[in-house]
C-alpha cells in the first residue's frame, strides 16, 4: 500500500497556448478529507478531469494508491476505484431515482453485460439502492424521474451515484454549490457519513464548508499548489491570504 | 389487472384467428405488418431506448433477407437442408456480424454523426448491390421457393402468417426481456447520459456496439421473414425508403413505448394497404399524420394511449367521453374536408386532367376522384369543402375548449 491515496507530480496541461495547469504537485492521504480551493479560473475543476481521465495530462504522473493511472479513460480509472461528481448536476434525466442509483451499483456486482436474468430479481442490488436511498434522504421521491427532483436532491442523488459506484476514492466538484444555509448542513453531514472509510477530494467554494470539513486544505492558485497543509496553518499563510483570502483577512 | 390478461387473450386471439375468415390479399398485408412490427421494434432498440438514431436500419433489413435468399437457394439445389422455419435465424446472423462491423465505427461517434454514417453505409450498399450479381443477383434482384417444413407446405399466406407470427412473438418477447436485464436499463442510461456512464466505470464504445448489433440482428430477422414472405428480394430493399419508413412508424407509434413501434408500423402498413386501391396520394396523407402527431401529440399514438389509461385510472376518463364524442364531429369533418381538398388538387392539377381539357378544347370537364366525377367549375363541387370548413369552425373551438379544461390538473 502506498503512502498517499492520490499522488500527482509535476502534471502540466496546456490548451491551445495557455499553460492551465503548471507543474502541479498534490498529495492526498487515505482516508482523509482534503479540499482544493483557490480563485476562479485557477484550474480546480482541470485538476479533477485530469485526474478522473477526462482529459489527458501532458506531462508529470498521476499515481492512484502508488499505480499510474496517467492516460487511462475515464471508465478504466473508475474501475480502479476513483468515481467523481459533477460541478453541473450530471444524472439520468429520465430515469427514475431508484433507476439511477442501480445502475451506478451495478457494474461492481458484476452486472454489466448481464442478459440473461432480469434486473427486478436482483435482491442484493435493490436492497443495495434502498439503502443508498435513506442514506441521501431520497426515499420520498425514490420513484419519480431524477430530471423532475429540486437541485438539492439532484446535488444529493449526485453524490450517492458517485459513492455507490463502489470507489474509495471520491471525487466531489463543488457539492453544495447553489444550496441553501440548511441543505448545506445537511450536505456537510452527507460527505462526513461518505468519507467513512474513504479519501475524499473535494472543490468547494464556501470557506466555511471547507474549514468545518476538511482535514487537510490545498491552495491552487494559477496552475499550482501553493500550499498544501492542515485548515488552522492554511488560513494563517501570508501567500494565502496575498492570493485568494487577501480581502477577508484584512 | 384482470382487464389487462383479458386485453392480452383478445389480441392474441385475434391475431389466431382473424387471418382465417381474410381473404388472401388481406393475409398477406397481415404478413407485412408483422414483419415490418419486428422491423420497427428492433429499430427503437437502438433509436428510442439506446437513443442511436441510425438513418440506415434499411440495409440490416436487406442483407436479412439476401442472406436468407442465398440459404433458400442453397435448399433448392440441394446443397444444404436448413427447414423453412429455421431460415430467419440466417437473417439474424448475418444481422448480427454486419452489426458488430458497422457498429463498431458508427458508434465512435454520437447524435448526429452517428445518424450520418448509418446513413452513408446504408447508401453505400444501395449503390454497390446492383454491381454485386454474385452476391444481391444484379437489378433484377435474387429469387428462390419456399420449401415445405415441419409438415406445413408453406404454399399459401396462411402458412407464411402464422410462421411469421410465431417469429414475431419470439423477437418481441426476446426484446422485451432484454429490457428488463441489467444491460436494458444500461441501454436507457446510454440514452440519458453517456458521460455520466463513463465516469462509473462503464465502457460505453463497447456497450453500444452490443446494443447496435442486437438491434440489426433483430432487423435481419425481420429481413429473413421478408425473403421467406416475397421469395424474392432486390437492392431497392436498402433504399433510404425503408429506412425512412421505420422511423415514421416508430415516431407515428411512439418511440417512449415498448409496443409503440410495432404497432405504428402495423397501423400504417394495413392502412395503406386498406386504402391502396382508394388513393395514390397515401404518402401525402402519412407525411401530413406524421406531421400531425408530432405537432399535438409528440409521443405518438403510444403516448394517447397511456395518457388516456393515467385518465382512467385517476377515474376521469368517464368525465372526457362527452367532450371526445363532440370532438368527433370537427374531427370526422376536418378529415373529410382534407381528404376532398388533397384529391381534388391532384385531380385537378394532374397531367391527365391537363391532357383531357386540352383534347376538349380548354374547356373545364368533370374529374374523377372519390368514386365519383366532379366539375370543377360547378358550384356544387365547391359547397361540399365549404361546409365541412363552416361545420369544423363552429364545432372545433368548444371540443377543444371543454377537453382542455377538463385535462388541465387544477379542475
Amino acid at each position: 500500500m502506498s503512502e498517499f491515496a492520490l499522488q500527482l507530480v509535476d502534471v502540466r496541461k496546456r490548451f491551445g497556448d495557455s499553460e492551465i495547469i503548471r507543474g502541479l504537485n498534490l498529495n492526498v492521504r487515505p482516508g482523509e478529507i482534503h479540499a482544493v480551493i483557490g480563485p476562479n479560473g485557477a484550474g480546480k475543476s482541470t485538476v479533477f478531469n485530469l485526474i478522473s481521465g477526462m482529459f489527458a495530462p501532458d506531462s508529470g504522473s498521476i499515481l492512484m494508491n502508488g499505480q499510474s493511472i496517467f492516460g487511462l479513460p475515464p471508465h478504466l480509472i473508475a474501475r480502479k476505484g476513483l468515481a467523481r461528481s459533477f460541478q453541473i448536476t450530471n444524472v439520468f434525466p429520465q430515469l427514475s431515482v431508484f433507476e439511477n442509483i442501480r445502475i451506478a451499483c451495478m457494474r461492481r456486482s458484476g452486472y454489466y453485460f448481464s442478459l440473461l436474468r432480469s434486473v427486478a430479481g436482483l435482491r442484493g442490488i435493490t436492497s443495495e439502492v434502498e439503502e443508498w436511498v435513506k442514506n441521501v434522504h431520497l426515499e420520498p421521491v425514490m420513484h419519480k424521474l431524477a430530471g423532475l427532483l429540486t437541485y438539492s436532491e439532484q446535488r444529493a442523488l449526485e453524490i450517492a451515484m458517485t459513492v455507490a459506484s463502489g470507489a474509495d476514492i471520491i471525487l466531489l466538484d463543488e457539492p453544495m454549490a447553489g444550496m441553501s444555509r440548511d441543505e448545506t448542513a445537511n450536505a456537510i453531514e452527507l460527505v462526513r457519513n461518505i468519507a467513512k472509510g474513504r479519501t475524499v477530494l473535494v472543490i468547494e467554494h464556501d470557506m466555511d464548508v471547507v474549514f468545518a470539513l476538511s482535514d487537510r486544505i490545498s491552495v491552487l492558485v494559477y496552475g499550482e499548489i501553493i500550499v498544501s497543509d492542515v485548515p488552522a496553518n492554511v488560513r494563517g499563510n501570508a501567500r494565502v491570504q496575498e492570493a485568494y483570502l487577501g480581502s477577508e483577512a484584512n | 389487472m384482470k382487464a389487462r390478461y383479458l386485453i392480452w387473450l383478445l389480441a392474441a386471439a385475434a391475431l389466431m384467428l382473424v387471418p382465417l375468415v381474410s381473404t388472401t390479399s388481406f393475409q398477406h398485408a397481415l404478413v407485412q405488418a408483422i414483419i415490418f412490427a419486428i422491423f420497427a421494434a428492433s429499430f427503437n432498440l437502438a433509436s428510442g431506448a439506446g437513443g442511436m438514431l441510425s438513418f440506415g436500419h434499411s440495409a440490416f433489413l436487406a442483407l436479412g433477407a439476401f442472406a436468407t435468399l442465398h440459404v433458400m437457394r442453397g435448399t433448392e439445389s440441394g446443397a444444404n437442408s436448413v427447414p423453412t422455419v429455421l431460415l430467419p435465424i440466417v437473417g439474424g446472423v448475418i444481422g448480427l456480424v454486419v452489426g458488430l462491423v458497422v457498429g463498431y465505427f458508427a458508434t465512435l461517434r454520437s447524435g448526429v454523426y452517428f445518424s450520418m454514417l448509418t446513413l452513408a453505409f446504408a447508401e453505400l450498399f444501395h449503390q454497390l448491390a446492383p454491381n454485386l450479381s454474385f452476391l444481391f443477383g444484379g437489378e433484377t434482384g435474387l429469387s428462390s421457393i419456399r420449401m415445405p417444413s415441419l409438415g406445413l407446405s408453406f404454399a399459401t399466406d396462411l402458412h407464411v402468417y402464422y410462421l411469421v407470427l410465431a417469429w414475431g412473438a419470439i423477437c418481441l418477447s426476446l426484446l422485451w426481456f432484454y429490457m428488463q436485464t441489467p444491460f436494458g436499463r444500461l441501454t436507457l442510461a446510454v440514452r440519458e447520459n453517456e458521460q455520466r456512464l463513463r465516469f462509473l466505470g462503464f465502457n460505453i464504445h463497447t456497450t453500444k456496439i452490443i446494443i447496435f448489433a442486437t438491434s440489426s440482428s433483430i432487423a435481419g430477422v425481420a429481413g429473413g421473414l421478408l425473403a421467406i414472405s416475397n421469395e424474392s428480394a432486390n437492392y431497392e430493399l436498402f433504399s433510404m425508403t425503408y429506412s425512412a419508413n421505420v422511423l415514421l412508424y416508430t415516431f407515428i407509434g411512439g418511440a417512449g413505448f415498448f409496443l409503440g413501434a410495432p404497432l405504428g408500423a402495423a397501423i400504417l402498413v394495413l392502412t395503406a394497404f386498406a386504402v391502396t386501391n382508394m388513393t395514390h396520394i397515401w404518402l401525402l396523407y402519412q407525411g401530413l399524420l406524421f406531421v400531425l402527431l408530432m405537432m399535438f401529440a409528440p409521443r405518438g399514438f403510444g403516448g394517447i394511449i397511456a395518457r388516456n389509461i393515467e385518465l382512467y385510472r385517476e377515474g376521469r376518463l368517464r368525465s372526457l367521453v362527452v367532450p371526445y364524442l363532440l370532438a368527433l364531429v370537427p374531427g370526422v369533418g376536418m378529415l373529410a374536408l382534407v381528404i376532398f381538398v388533397c384529391e381534388a388538387l391532384s385531380a385537378f392539377l394532374s397531367r391527365e386532367y391537363a391532357a383531357k381539357r386540352v383534347v376538349s378544347g380548354g374547356s373545364f370537364v368533370p374529374a374523377e376522384f372519390l368514386g365519383t366525377h366532379w366539375d370543377p367549375s360547378s358550384w356544387v363541387t365547391w359547397t361540399l369543402p365549404a361546409a365541412l370548413a363552416l361545420v369544423c369552425w363552429l364545432t372545433l373551438p368548444p371540443a377543444i375548449r371543454r377537453i382542455r379544461t377538463l385535462l388541465s390538473p387544477h379542475v
